[in-house]
């Protein structure tokens, strides 16, 4: 019985510092985005509501905040969608087409993206320099589909192996090519974890920094980490207000597609991870 | 058959050359680019010139590189257990069956799905020194009788980074965990109970040892990640104080920044074989504990 009680304590307050750990940083946000000053918490100040500095990020253009949401939604999403592509097709022909020496793409695959990504932005700068792509879209979005892939394929494969292949097999010899077996019978099995893989580069596209930071110069192709990142203020005070109601109008759509998929993520993290 | 296996062939060409495609341009070629950079004075404005390893060479004898190279291993040595610890009693409390799950999973991932970026902006007002809710609460709680210098000294800037990262990356450890967790059998578990084995003596006898190869892939995953650190520590303390927390991506980012782009992929080459070499003594590691793939 006692043993019991202790387990029950436990999990009580694993499940409060769950909450606070993860949680408090994001609250604390938002709390910040909606006090007319951040100073709240020293003697001095005192805590006022107020929705203005959304009302900056929102309404100031000078500030470029909807501009660099943009950049990142439509970046991360044609990314998603052309790296799930890429990789669907490698995985179907990892998994499912006879090869000599298929263990060793995948392994070459992995030890790919063992290149820190330092050690790739000098290029990627003077390539994207002499092509005159530097700060736009393409720019990025090309290294952007090349940085994801490795994972995408590991996660794809992983689902791949798991459909049986008597499905494409039957397909075959009813007469159809690889590419209808692959579209006709394949992609609604493998569905679900299509959509778990955009989902993750989605999120890592819409997250990354380093690249963005060397290729991008403004609020053509700047993206919203990197904007937040460099905010500053115009008076030489850091605007916490405003850089807190840009992180939260950033983070909420983020924040929702993690709560409602969060099963989606889950499986595609782990598949990517360990099952492969 | 020999048709088909010519089919086949074009086949795995059509569907596999998009990726290697990409692969090649965007990350070999520029591997390749930037090794072969690292071997000369490749300075903006100066002519290029082949020096071999003199940049390496330049490297070992530099100060401010040791200096990154300390704080990096030291960085990942602080941040990769605690992050593993914080992980694994995350996990095993998701895995206990109980009311609103889906919101404590749902509420972990949500520092995982932050850009560090952003987050890094929020915990740089957490350890502001006047009004931040760190020094706010160590004060309140009487930890301390005065606010901390949390990003003015090199060891508090130390403690906010570790701090930060572990939150940010812990959920990820976790998720993990919580598969390798739900992968372990019922009935061991069971039979552990039939035996009257309690709480902890089923945690050390059973879930500890197989949980035991999850727990190489978080730390290998952990400590490739941990070694190329960057947007976090550019936000957080832009590399400072006085260079006390350069890591060596940031490092090498300085290089390109100032346009001596050789000694910039000198440091881009020696974080990579440093990743490898870690690398490469985890897996042994691995197999000298009896684990297999």
């Amino acid at each position: 019985m006692s043993e019991e009680k202790i387990k029950a304590a436990l999990v009580f307050l694993t499940a409060v510092f769950a909450i606070v750990f993860c949680l408090g940083p994001f609250i604390y946000m938002t709390v910040v985005s909606l006090s007319s000053e951040p100073d709240f918490l020293s003697g001095q100040g005192s805590f006022a509501a107020s929705l203005d500095n959304y009302r900056i990020i929102l309404t100031v253009e000078s500030l470029h905040f909807l501009d660099f949401l943009r950049n990142s939604m439509v970046i991360s999403l044609v990314t998603a969608f052309v790296t799930v592509f890429i990789a669907g097709l490698a995985a179907y022909a990892v998994t499912r087409i006879p090869l000599r020496g298929k263990s060793i793409i995948l392994i070459v695959v992995v030890a790919i993206s063992m290149f820190p990504q330092i050690s790739l932005v000098s290029y990627l700068f003077r390539l994207m320099t002499s092509l005159g792509w530097l700060n736009t879209y393409q720019g990025l979005i090309l290294p952007y589909i090349a940085w994801a892939l490795p994972l995408s394929v590991w996660i794809l494969a992983s689902y791949f192996s798991q459909i049986p292949v008597d499905l494409d097999n039957a397909a075959r010899v009813d007469g159809c090519t690889r590419w209808q077996a692959l579209h006709k019978i394949i992609l609604p099995v493998a569905a679900p974890g299509l959509f778990s893989t955009l989902i993750l580069v989605f999120i890592f596209c819409f997250n990354e920094f380093l690249f963005a930071l060397m290729l991008t110069s403004d609020h053509q192709a700047r993206t919203i980490p990197v904007g937040i990142a460099l905010f500053q203020g115009m008076h030489g005070e850091i605007p916490w207000g405003t850089i807190m109601a840009a992180s939260i109008v950033t983070t909420m759509p983020i924040v929702i597609i993690t709560i409602i998929f969060q099963r989606r993520i889950i499986t595609g993290l782990t598949h990517g991870a360990i099952k492969g | 058959m020999r048709r088909s296996a010519g089919r086949d062939t074009r086949a795995a060409v059509l569907f596999l050359g998009p990726l290697f495609l990409f692969l090649g341009l965007f990350i070999l070629l520029p591997v390749v680019g930037t090794i072969a950079t690292s071997l000369y004075r490749d300075i903006s404005f100066v002519d290029r010139e082949f020096i071999l390893f003199d940049n390496y060479l330049r490297l070992l004898g530099d100060d401010s590189f040791w200096r990154s190279v300390r704080f990096t291993l030291f960085f990942i040595v602080c941040s990769v257990p605690l992050e593993l610890a914080i992980g694994l009693g995350l996990a095993l409390f998701l895995n206990q069956p109980m009311p609103g799950r889906w919101f404590f999973r749902a509420a972990i991932l949500i520092p995982w799905a932050i850009p560090a970026a952003i987050s890094a902006r929020a915990w740089q007002l957490i350890y502001n020194f006047h009004y931040g809710l760190a020094n706010y609460l160590i004060v309140v709680s009487g930890l301390s009788e005065s606010p901390v210098n949390w990003l003015g000294s090199s060891l508090g800037a130390f403690i906010a980074l570790v701090a930060a990262d572990a939150w940010k990356t812990a959920p990820f450890v976790a998720i993990i965990f919580l598969a390798g967790l739900q992968a372990i059998p019922d009935e061991l578990h069971e039979q552990g109970r039939i035996d009257r084995a309690s709480f902890f003596q089923r945690f050390r006898n059973i879930t500890f040892p197989l949980l035991r190869p999850v727990l190489v892939v978080a730390l290998l995953f952990r400590t490739i990640d941990g070694l190329r650190v960057f947007d976090l520590i550019y936000v957080l303390t832009g590399g400072g104080p006085a260079g006390s927390t350069n890591s060596l991506s940031l490092l090498g980012y300085r290089y390109f920044l100032a346009g001596d782009f050789g000694h910039g992929a000198a440091v881009s080459v020696a974080l990579f074989v440093i990743s490898l070499v870690l690398s490469i003594a985890y897996a042994r590691m691995a197999r000298f504990g009896g684990i297999s793939y």
